[in-house]
């Protein structure tokens, strides 16, 4: 036997130490596109947050006008897009008017594709495959909802948006339509006058902005859906009771269109959320068995 | 000159704090009125700080390009793609006259409706273009090659024609029919430019939309790697950390719930009290420090904004 040949060939643990990460991101590829090629359709149930941004937003009247604020960019459409279209739904539902406005340069292009394919058409026709609700109507732009597009200044436009709304948007929507033309606007002239406000945010300035600047000196009610990342920072406005329902992520969003009856792009992501979870908990898992080995081998050497 | 330079900006951020804090507490309306103008003022300095955004740009990235410094081509596309989003984010039908979308012509004599009732003809410049009557379901403007035709009833009627993509102007207008007249849409649909032009829609579709999905995606693969190569149970604290993680991720997928029915409940539980007692720590403590900064600007101690040390 040849025993230099056997004492060259590295250990198991060596191999394992110089293992090669493309493995770990081809994992990953294979957990992001299988779910979606095959979804496994795992249940799922609303968490107490998503359940009280929902009540929040059932608890509201027809005719009643919420402010819209899409505070994006296109990496959060995977997270925040399912949760928008199934809140439109449900106001939608409901015959509530909408009021859209933004803070983020990069969003007026991606709100107004939303506009035309989820605010404009009827997108929950009666008896429709899979949806269990009330259908929608078309809503007509300037009667039924308003873009008001997209203010520079950050937290000086949140401050603003607060005290003088008109004066945020020199009274105008963003087509130009002068806001005492729009029925719905005519007494909307501060955060305060809206129902509601409802807000999508991916960042600063976002939920937490709104929360400080204007939410706790006017006391206005407000939900958020914000990025996975976000929720943390966001929990304690929630306990407090300065934001009446926060929805955290695409799981969440998931959640959220569950309650209005309309699987749609979240629900597929949450298939992919399992799948992407494991993959990085496994890996975490294969790091610290090669760590421990690694180190109780140098320990006894 | 050091009054300019320092004393000056110094006085301005004195007057300006003092101001906007002194409106929480005393009910004058000319603080109200003070506060709604230096608001206005942030949004126009917020607006004028793109256009120097922009000089600096090219002064920074030009100069290497003439003197072809390393990576000097990704400057040049660098600068043509900024130069490129100006040129088509300016509203260029705002000069002059304002193309008409189109009008709408009622003439008595409807030969194909049927009796009792009125008709619309669509003829529309681009023959994708789609055509709701009274909000309702869209439809083709341009049916093989014909312009579209529709019977209306007698009375008032709503008409929006446009185009399925963003970018073009729309032809929405009301009009009254009687029975037996033709109401003729004629619609042009031009071409936008500015924010919701065509032009910058289409580049914002699809150039700025998947570069930026692509950068964000990658995270996804950076995550998992970081978790195999950094995340180690070196000592009892960065155990809490990771097995803390572990539970969290397990609990926001709904594959969680399939393996212990109360990890989300558990997840919750970690949300809501350790999580939030260290947020709540974090956030009173940058409150705090908040408050002493802006103190600091007030009286005048804190100059680090001003350039100096």
């Amino acid at each position: 036997m040849d025993k230099g040949r056997v004492h060259n060939r590295p250990s198991l643990i060596e191999r394992l130490q110089g293992f090669d990460r493309r493995w770990i991101f081809l994992a990953m590829a294979l957990a992001v596109v299988g779910p979606l090629l095959r979804p496994c359709n795992l249940p799922f149930k609303a968490s107490p947050m998503v359940k009280a941004l929902y009540n929040t937003i059932d608890e509201l009247e027809e005719g009643d006008v919420v402010y819209l604020s899409a505070d994006l960019d296109p990496p959060a459409t995977p997270e925040l897009e399912p949760f928008f279209r199934a809140v439109v739904l449900h106001l939608k539902r409901k015959n509530v008017k909408i009021a859209l406005g933004s803070t983020w340069y990069a969003a007026p292009p991606l709100i107004e594709r939303w506009i035309r394919d989820v605010v404009e058409p009827q997108i929950a026709r009666p008896g429709e495959d899979g949806y269990q609700g009330a259908p929608d109507r078309p809503y007509r732009k300037n009667e039924d909802y308003v873009w008001l597009g997209f203010r520079e200044g950050k937290q000086a436009v949140i401050n603003k948006l607060g005290s003088d709304l008109w004066g945020n948007y020199d009274g105008r929507a963003a087509d130009g339509t002068p806001l005492d033309q729009i029925p719905f606007m005519k007494d909307k002239r501060q955060l305060d006058d809206f129902d509601l406000v409802i807000l999508l945010s991916a960042g600063s300035p976002g939920a937490k902005e709104f929360v400080q600047q204007v939410q706790t000196r006017y006391n206005i009610p407000m939900v958020a859906s914000v990025t996975s990342v976000m929720t943390t920072d966001l929990t304690p406005y929630y306990d407090a009771g300065q934001l009446l329902g926060l929805a955290g992520g695409m799981l969440a969003s998931a959640e959220y269109e569950q309650l209005v009856g309309l699987p749609g792009l979240g629900t597929q992501g949450a298939d992919v959320l399992n799948v992407g979870q494991i993959v990085v908990i496994l890996a975490i898992v294969f790091g610290n068995v090669i760590y421990f080995a690694s180190r109780r081998r140098r320990r006894f050497s | 000159m050091n009054l300019v330079k320092k004393q000056l900006p110094l006085l301005i951020g004195m007057a300006v704090g003092v101001l906007v804090l002194a409106e929480f507490y005393v009910p004058a309306s000319w603080l109200d009125v003070t506060r709604e103008e230096l608001l206005t003022f942030a949004q126009i300095l917020a607006a004028a700080a793109f256009v120097l955004g922009g000089v600096n740009l090219i002064q920074v990235n030009y100069p290497k390009i003439r003197r072809r410094e390393e990576d000097w081509q990704y400057k040049v596309v660098l600068l043509a793609g900024a130069a490129i989003m100006f040129a088509v984010g300016f509203p260029w039908q705002d000069i002059g006259e304002n193309p008409s979308p189109g009008q709408v012509t009622v003439v008595d004599g409807a030969a194909a409706a049927s009796g009792g009732a009125a008709l619309l003809r669509v003829e529309a410049t681009r023959d994708n273009a789609l055509v709701k009557v009274d909000g309702g379901s869209p439809q083709r403007a341009v049916v093989d090659g014909r312009p579209l035709e529709l019977e209306l009833q007698p009375g008032a009627h709503t008409i929006h024609v446009y185009m399925p993509a963003v970018g073009y102007g729309e032809l929405r207008t009301e009009l009254e029919v009687a029975a037996g007249q033709t109401a003729v849409a004629r619609a042009e649909l031009p071409m936008l430019w500015g924010p919701s032009g065509r032009v910058r829609t289409w580049l914002y579709n699809y150039v700025f939309f998947p570069c930026q999905a692509t950068m964000f995606s990658l995270l996804a693969f950076f995550i998992a790697s970081a978790a195999f190569r950094a995340f180690r149970a070196r000592n009892t604290e960065a155990a809490l950390l990771l097995g803390a993680a572990i539970i969290v991720l397990l609990g926001r997928a709904p594959i969680g719930r399939f393996i212990y029915d109360a990890l989300p409940e558990i997840t919750n539980w970690i949300i809501d009290v350790p999580n939030n007692a260290g947020r709540r720590a974090i956030m009173m403590g940058a409150a705090l420090g908040g408050i002493v900064t802006g103190l600091r600007v007030i009286l005048g101690l804190e100059r680090s904004h001003l350039g100096s040390e």
